[in-house]
C-alpha cells in the first residue's frame, strides 16, 4: 500500500484541530487500525503545534505544510514551516532534544526522565518540552529534521502503522 | 453527593463533584489549548488545597477524555509531584483499554507512592 496526502494550513492555533480531524479521516480511509490512528494523529498534532509555535510566518503566503506518506506499514509525517535566524535557539534545542532521545535504547526511559524534570518546574512555567519525547515514546516514531537552503524547517517522524 | 460544578475551556470540560470521602474531577472532550495550564492549574491547585483541608481523596478521572496535547500533561505531573511531597491522597484514573491513555497515563506511575497515597490506576 502506497499513498500520501498534503495539507496546507494557516499558522493559527484553531486550525490544528481541523488538521487533526482531516489526518484522522485520511488514516481511517487507509484502513489503519484505530490504536495506530490515535498515535499517529498525536504525532501529527504535536509536530504541527511546534510548527505554529516556533515558525516564522512573515507573510500571508507563509503556511504550515503537512505531508503524510504511507508506504506499506511505514507512515512518515513531515511538517514544514518557514524559519529565519531568529529561531536559531529553537533549532539548536530541537537538534539537542532529538540527539538526547536517540541516546536512549528505550524512549520510555527518555519520556519518564523528562516527566521527572518537568514535574519539578514551577507551576507558572508554561514550557512543557514533552512533545518530541512523547512522539518518540507514545508514537514509537523516529524523529529527524533539516533546514532547506531557502529557510524552511522540515521535521519528520517515521512510525510503524 | 455534593453538587456538580463544571469548568469549560474550548473543547475540554472538567466536572467536579465532592462526595463524602472524595473530590472527583471527570475530564471529557479534548484538551488542545496552546497553554492549557492557564485553565487547568488554578482548578487543580484549588482542589488540591480543598482535599487537604477536608482530608478527602482527590480523584482525577480521565477515562472519558478523547485527546490531550503534551502541554496538558505538564500541569498534571506538577500536581502529582507536589502531592507526592505532601500528605494528600490523590488518584489518577484512566481507561486501560484505550491504548493512547494506557501509554500516556501508565507512565505517570513514576509518581505513585508505595502506600498508594498517590495512585495511578488503569481501569478496564
Amino acid at each position: 500500500m502506497k499513498s500520501s496526502i498534503k495539507f496546507i494550513m494557516k499558522p493559527k492555533w484553531d486550525e490544528i484541530e481541523k488538521i487533526r480531524n482531516k489526518s484522522s479521516n485520511f488514516l481511517v480511509s487507509q484502513g489503519i487500525p484505530n490504536d495506530c490512528i490515535q498515535a499517529l494523529t498525536m504525532v501529527i498534532s504535536e509536530l504541527v503545534e511546534n510548527s505554529v509555535k516556533y515558525g516564522k510566518f512573515l507573510s500571508p503566503q507563509h503556511t504550515v505544510i503537512i505531508n503524510i506518506h504511507i508506504n506499506e506499514n511505514i507512515v512518515t509525517t513531515e511538517v514544514i514551516n518557514p524559519v529565519d535566524d531568529s529561531v536559531f535557539k529553537h533549532l539548536k534545542k530541537l537538534d539537542k532534544t532529538i540527539q538526547w532521545i536517540r541516546g536512549f535504547q528505550n524512549p520510555f526511559e527518555a519520556y519518564t526522565e523528562r516527566l521527572r524534570v518537568v514535574s519539578k518546574k514551577p507551576l507558572k512555567d508554561e514550557d512543557s518540552g514533552l512533545g518530541l519525547v512523547r512522539i518518540a515514546y507514545e508514537g514509537k516514531a523516529i524523529l529527524d529534521f533539516f533546514v532547506s537552503e531557502d529557510n524552511f524547517l522540515n521535521v519528520s517522524a517515521l512510525s510503524n502503522s | 453527593m455534593g453538587k456538580k460544578k463544571s469548568f469549560i475551556s474550548n473543547l475540554l470540560k472538567v466536572e467536579v463533584q465532592e462526595t463524602f470521602d472524595s473530590i472527583i474531577t471527570n475530564w471529557t472532550g479534548k484538551s488542545v489549548d496552546r497553554n492549557p495550564g492557564k485553565f487547568i492549574t488554578p482548578i487543580l491547585v484549588d482542589l488540591l488545597e480543598r482535599s487537604n483541608e477536608v482530608k478527602k481523596r482527590f480523584v482525577l478521572d480521565f477515562q472519558k477524555l478523547d485527546y490531550m496535547n503534551s502541554s496538558t500533561i505538564t500541569p498534571i505531573i506538577k500536581i502529582l509531584e507536589r502531592a507526592k511531597k505532601g500528605k494528600i491522597q490523590i488518584t489518577v484514573i484512566y481507561n486501560k483499554l484505550l491504548k493512547w491513555q494506557d501509554l500516556s497515563f501508565s507512565a505517570l506511575k513514576i509518581f505513585q507512592t508505595k502506600d498508594k497515597r498517590v495512585e495511578i490506576r488503569g481501569l478496564k
